[in-house]
């Protein structure tokens, strides 16, 4: 009956059946075989009957908002996620236990499922000063990190915290903040995203779940399926960038007309997210939708890449308004007078030359009156 | 002053590809640098049409682009030329290969840029300063090309720019990419700027020639200097 | 007899919170309150342009996201003396509301309940009074036997697989769990529910801010514009969608989470009597109608309260010198004046000095520095923040909506005006709060449709948007009344670019170490008293500690 060894509700969901009509499908199979309706939960757990794949998640220097943001999930809703598809053991943020009795829901599953649960870790490990910047039951975040990460079957990296460090890695960096992708030394799934699409997070679980592999990745370890494309690549505001048609000032005309924010600083063409086509909150909106431009949230380093108002961002060791045209127009300016100078220069001191050389042109045979 | 009678010897020094290399490449990188200009800095159109009726921000770009395969193909030209042209236009030329070379740049130094001596050796092709400046230049058509194509490539179904992502993961991200491949912009208009200027200022100076030499390809020696050398 | 009980991790919070009581015959002695992890978003900050700093400081939490932002642009508009258009005073508006009511809920359902209700219980319910129980408290349209059997079903399948999940571990059995079974049903129930519903009030920041969490803010307005001519603005179809989203909170609310609110509180009345903590409270108010530099026009008022004392309330003044400090006796930082100085956050610094142990460690040193928050003093005293502040603020300040419906809770549970300093009222206030702002929600939004009425559809005052206007030096402070509390932010700036940024959020209120005298802040205090009937199970504790509702990444930042 099954595709693979997977379950009736895996092969149907496959298939774009939800899991209403899964439900259907099962009380009907209870009717013809003379359950009745009541029997109906009894064949769906029959069907069902498969472990569901153990999960932890981890939080480290983070503000929780990719939690929040996984929470916001449309299609399936998280607590379908929770219930029916995996087994979330531990989350600082939903878990019932505190204390020991969380620590123990951790070290529980990393040991029973050794090798066969997926780590989804949010949040980047402080190194600097003995990892005291980021504590836990009395654990340093690395610690905890290292031994989670041992024996996971798969380990996601949420947001740009865990992918790329995020605010806190933003110069000066005070704690020493790092991705987790270059302290666990295994293969690590990048989904960057401040934080990352709530649909985009379910998509990544769900499709390990649904096709038994994770997503495929590109060069980063960014799941094509969601990071291939630039923002700008997919932006509905695209004809006005090409038309040239631009914001010039928040709510001018233009932006009441819905044009391009490419001279607002937007980040849509160095950005790679889904946000234009999946977008956010079951496909309400995305920043650029609702007027402001990209500021490059999924992209790494993107805190120092600012001001995020302005095209190009500020020239490191200059003044903040200072950008790569100001101190090119100025090298310009300055290459021109140095050259004016050396011109002048050249007149003086090259003065024997010069007559040198004008003075050989008297030995051709022409008009002699010209030289002087 | 008393004219002095100096005999001169025409030499074959800048071979057809080489000329055709240098305006195809300056006007390239005039084009470039224009559109580049206007594509970090759109002006406002003030009378607007619908975008479905206006194109002109996606046509800079196209020219842009256009011009910048012209740039590549046209540089990867003068490399090969660099191995199959004459001697002025070897390879070797803009290298610094051998311990005079150092002693020649400094002479050049002394010589053209702060002029404290009057007289100086002479290159037929190019001195040995400008040789290593138009190396490093290469290396800066290289970077612009690869951070050029890098930003096109998820515009373009060509393989060329697939070619060149592998920089952006070094430079740290298409934002910065994009913020060098813009600076850049102001490394040409200062080479530019300079370098025109010496062309005429070795012309005024020297009387050799130089400026038409990447027209004609003919630069004028004295007998006596050559034979000195 | 006295132990020592570690909660770390404390769950169901943001952060990473521990706590260390000490526990003397079943009773709270003693408590110590510690937050382990720190960002230093206030160093970050530096050489910052003001204006990008909404969304650095945005980022210090996505539970309460965006509320952060809104401080910030308020700090820099208030530096730089820029006043923002009616309609986007409305839309912030909109979009505090959705915020707190958002976090509101989440905060009762998923991150507090299960200190109430007993999941494992559920199994036992009869689902059929359940649903009776339901329909007697409101007529919210899922309350029959089908629905709850059908929710029963799942959780008996989920125990019945023996992988619990978040479930796991919890102190299920426990005697402080005083719920009937079916009572526990209607909660986990409308746990789900919740749990679907609060993905969709958040897209009301998606429409006016582009996404939820961490939604677009803007100094000098919102981000957005009204054009109701365009399809590619705010419109009909927008704002449409916004005014339904308003009248299903509405409806959430008033059906499913005040009737479960007075439901449970009715069986833990003695709470009411445990967890007070300090007597002082404090608001900076929020909601402002006619401008942010009228605080009289806020819908949620400013003040002070001083030994419970409805009586008065006192004037708050951000910007003295004076009235807010923070100290770090008791905070791994170190103040160049040396530690026992408290320093206006206009003056503030932010130096990192961790004296503490090398992890992996067992205890912290109570006695010296033990956690990454600061802590900050009103005119030297320790004050609560927070909905219970607020709406006893507003209670004393007379505001007859929030008299209205205190008395009216209180009445419906029988208790005495007392009660609310506890943890049970903490956690009536919360829910009393989430009522008026779902109805202040909707005034707003016709607010705003009578202005676009009148074509008044500015939402953005570009005066002082360009670095070349502004003052070689300014300075500003931006504050808020987040979900969890008084939030400030005091800026600096020097040559157009951040020179200080310091913030003094809602949890470095509560959560703080004590300061220099030994006055306890708000989670310490709080907890001196609280029963613990099995030390080794922090039900209790947790309880008291969740009604703050902590979040660690605000506290420390
Ligand atoms: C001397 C050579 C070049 C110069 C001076 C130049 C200059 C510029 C400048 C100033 C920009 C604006 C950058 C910004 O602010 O966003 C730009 C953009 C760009 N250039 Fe070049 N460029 C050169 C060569 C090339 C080449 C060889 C390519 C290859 C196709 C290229 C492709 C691009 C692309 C794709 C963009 C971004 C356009 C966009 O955002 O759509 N450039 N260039
Ligand atoms: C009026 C304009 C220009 C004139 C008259 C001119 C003339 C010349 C001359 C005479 C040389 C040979 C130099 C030597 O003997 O050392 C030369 C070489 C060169 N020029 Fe120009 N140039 C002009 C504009 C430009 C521009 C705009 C660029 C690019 C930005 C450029 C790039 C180069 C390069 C790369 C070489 C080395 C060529 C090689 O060896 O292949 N030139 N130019
Ligand atoms: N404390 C705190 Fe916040 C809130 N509410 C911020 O200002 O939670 Ni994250
Ligand atoms: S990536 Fe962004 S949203 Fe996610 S935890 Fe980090 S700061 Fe928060
Ligand atoms: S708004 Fe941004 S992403 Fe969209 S077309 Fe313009 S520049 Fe590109
Ligand atoms: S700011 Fe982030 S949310 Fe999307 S549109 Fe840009 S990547
Ligand atoms: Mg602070």
């Amino acid at each position: 009956m099954s595709v693979s060894g997977d379950s009736l509700w895996i092969t149907m969901r496959e298939k774009g059946y939800s899991r209403r009509e899964f439900m259907q499908f099962c009380s009907f199979a209870a009717a013809t075989i003379g359950l009745g309706v009541q029997g109906k939960a009894e064949v769906a757990k029959a069907f069902e009957q498969k472990q569901r794949p153990p999960v932890v998640w981890l939080h480290f220097q983070e503000c929780t908002c990719c939690s929040e943001s996984f929470i916001r999930g449309s299609h399936p809703i998280v607590a379908d996620i929770l219930l029916d598809s995996i087994s979330l053991d531990y989350t600082e943020t939903l878990m019932a236990a505190s204390g020991h009795q969380a620590e123990k829901s951790l070290a529980d599953t990393i040991k029973k499922y050794a090798g066969k649960y997926i780590l989804l870790v949010e949040g980047s490990v402080p190194t600097g000063a003995d990892g005291v910047y980021c504590v836990i039951g009395g654990r340093s975040a690395a610690q905890i990190l290292e031994e989670a990460a041992k024996d996971a079957a798969a380990i996601v990296a949420w947001g740009n915290c865990a992918s790329y460090g995020c605010v806190q890695a933003a110069k000066p960096n005070p704690t020493g903040a790092t991705p987790i992708q270059e302290l666990v030394g295994k293969p690590v799934i990048q989904v960057p995203g401040c934080p990352p699409i709530a649909d985009v997070m379910v998509g990544v679980i769900t499709h390990i779940l649904l096709f038994g592999r994770p997503p495929e990745l590109d060069s980063r370890g960014r799941p094509k399926e969601f990071y291939s494309r630039r923002v700008h690549d997919t932006c509905y505001r695209r004809p006005y960038y090409d038309a040239g048609l631009f914001v010039e000032s928040f709510d001018d005309d233009h932006a009441r007309k819905g044009y391009c924010l490419y001279e607002m600083g937007c980040r849509g063409p160095v950005t790679y997210n889904a946000c234009a086509v999946t977008r956010w909150n079951d496909h309400t909106s995305y920043p650029i939708q609702s007027g402001h431009p990209c500021i490059g949230c999924s992209e790494k380093g993107f805190w120092d890449d600012g001001p995020f108002y302005r095209h190009l961002p500020s020239f490191p060791g200059f003044p903040i308004e200072a950008t790569a045209d100001t101190i090119g127009a100025a090298l310009g300016v300055g290459v021109a007078i140095g050259v004016g100078a050396h011109a002048i220069t050249t007149n003086i001191r090259k003065r024997p030359v010069i007559q040198e050389t004008q003075a050989e042109s008297v030995s051709e045979p022409t008009d002699k009156k010209k030289v002087d | 002053m008393t004219p002095t009678s100096v005999s001169y010897r025409r030499i074959y020094v800048w071979e057809l590809p080489v000329r055709a290399f240098h305006w195809i490449n300056a006007a390239a990188i005039t084009v470039l640098g224009l559109t580049g200009f206007i594509i970090g800095h759109p002006f406002s159109v003030a009378y607007t049409q619908e975008a479905s009726f206006q194109y002109w921000f996606g046509t800079v770009r196209f020219i842009h682009f256009l011009a910048g395969y012209i740039f590549l193909i046209n540089m990867l030209m003068r490399i090969y030329w660099g191995f199959v042209g004459n001697a002025y236009s070897n390879w070797k030329e803009f290298i610094p290969t051998s311990r005079s070379w150092i002693g020649d740049i400094k002479e050049v130094l002394k010589v053209d840029i702060l002029q404290t001596s009057v007289h100086g050796p002479v290159h037929v092709g190019h001195n040995r300063l400008a040789g290593l400046i138009y190396f490093g230049t290469f290396w800066m058509f290289l970077f612009q090309a690869l951070t050029g194509f890098a930003l096109y490539a998820p515009m373009s179904r060509l393989f060329v720019g697939k070619l060149a992502t592998w920089i952006v993961p070094i430079l740290g991200g298409d934002q910065n990419v994009r913020h060098l491949h813009h600076t850049m912009l102001w490394f040409y208009v200062a080479f530019a700027i300079v370098h025109v200027y010496l062309v005429f200022y070795h012309d005024y100076v020297e009387g050799r020639g130089t400026t038409s030499s990447m027209v004609g390809g003919w630069k004028f020696e004295r007998e006596d200097y050559l034979d000195k050398h | 007899m006295s132990t020592r009980i570690v909660v770390d991790p404390v769950t169901r919070i943001e952060g990473h919170l521990r706590i260390e009581a000490v526990v003397e015959n079943g009773v709270v002695t003693d408590a110590f309150s510690a937050g382990t992890m720190v960002r230093g978003i206030e160093k970050i900050l530096k050489g910052r342009d003001p204006r990008d700093a909404w969304a650095f400081v945005e980022r210090v939490c996505g539970v309460c996201t965006g509320i952060h932002a809104l401080a910030s642009v308020r700090a820099v508009e208030d530096a730089l003396k820029i006043t923002v258009p009616p309609n986007a005073e409305l839309v912030r508006n909109l979009m505090y509301g959705t915020l707190s009511v958002h976090d509101h809920v989440v905060h009762f359902y998923h991150l507090h309940a299960l200190d109430w209700v007993d999941v494992a219980s559920v199994l036992k319910a009869n689902p059929v009074e359940t649903s009776k129980i339901a329909q007697s408290l409101s007529r919210w349209p899922k309350s029959n036997p089908g629905h709850f059997a059908a929710v029963q079903q799942r959780i008996k399948k989920h125990v019945e697989s023996g992988q619990l999940g978040i479930f796991a571990n919890g102190y299920w059995g426990n005697k402080a769990y005083k719920l009937p079974p079916e009572v526990n049903l209607l909660a986990v129930s409308h746990y789900l529910d919740a749990l679907e519903w609060q993905k969709e009030i958040v897209k009301i920041h998606a429409i006016f801010g582009g996404k939820n969490p961490h939604p677009n803010y803007l100094v000098g307005g919102v981000p957005c514009s009204f054009n109701l001519e365009e399809v590619n603005a705010i419109n009909t179809e927008r704002l449409n969608h916004v005014g339904s989203l308003i009248k299903d909170a509405i409806e959430f609310v008033e059906q499913v989470y005040i009737p479960d609110l007075l439901a449970i509180a009715s069986f833990y009345k003695d709470w009411g009597a445990i967890g007070g903590g300090l007597e002082n409270y404090l608001s900076y108010g929020d909601m402002p109608t006619r401008g942010y530099n009228d605080p009289s026009s806020f819908f949620l008022p400013r003040g002070a309260i001083l030994g419970r004392n409805l009586n008065e309330v006192h004037d708050v003044n951000p910007r003295d010198l004076d009235e807010i400090k923070e100290y770090i006796p008791h905070s791994w930082y170190k103040y160049a004046e040396g530690d026992q100085v408290g320093l206006h956050p206009w003056k503030g610094e932010t130096e990192f000095n961790y004296t503490g142990p090398k992890p992996p460690y067992e205890h912290l040193n109570v006695e010296g520095k033990y956690s990454w928050i600061k802590t900050p003093r009103w005119k030297e005293h320790a004050m609560e923040v927070g909905p219970l502040s607020r709406m006893l603020i507003a209670y004393a300040k007379g505001h007859t909506d929030v008299k209205d419906l205190v008395g009216t809770v209180l009445g419906k549970l029988n208790v005495p005006v007392t009660a609310l300093f506890s943890t049970l009222g903490r956690t009536a206030a919360r829910g009393i709060e989430t009522q008026l702002l779902v109805h202040e929600m909707k005034a707003t939004f016709d607010k705003l449709i009578s202005n676009l009425k009148n074509n008044e559809r500015r939402t953005f005052n570009p005066d002082s948007w360009e670095p070349s206007s502004w003052p070689a030096q300014a300075d500003g402070v931006g504050m808020a009344e987040a979900p969890r509390g008084a939030l400030a932010h005091w800026i600096k700036i020097k040559d157009k670019a951040i020179d200080n940024y310091q913030l003094v959020v809602p949890s470095t209120w509560n959560a703080s170490p004590r300061d220099a005298k030994g006055q306890r802040s708000a989670y310490e205090a709080s907890l001196i008293g609280t029963p613990v009937s099995n030390p080794d199970q922090p039900l209790e504790i947790i309880r008291t500690i969740h009604s703050f509702d902590p979040c660690l990444a605000c506290a420390v930042h």
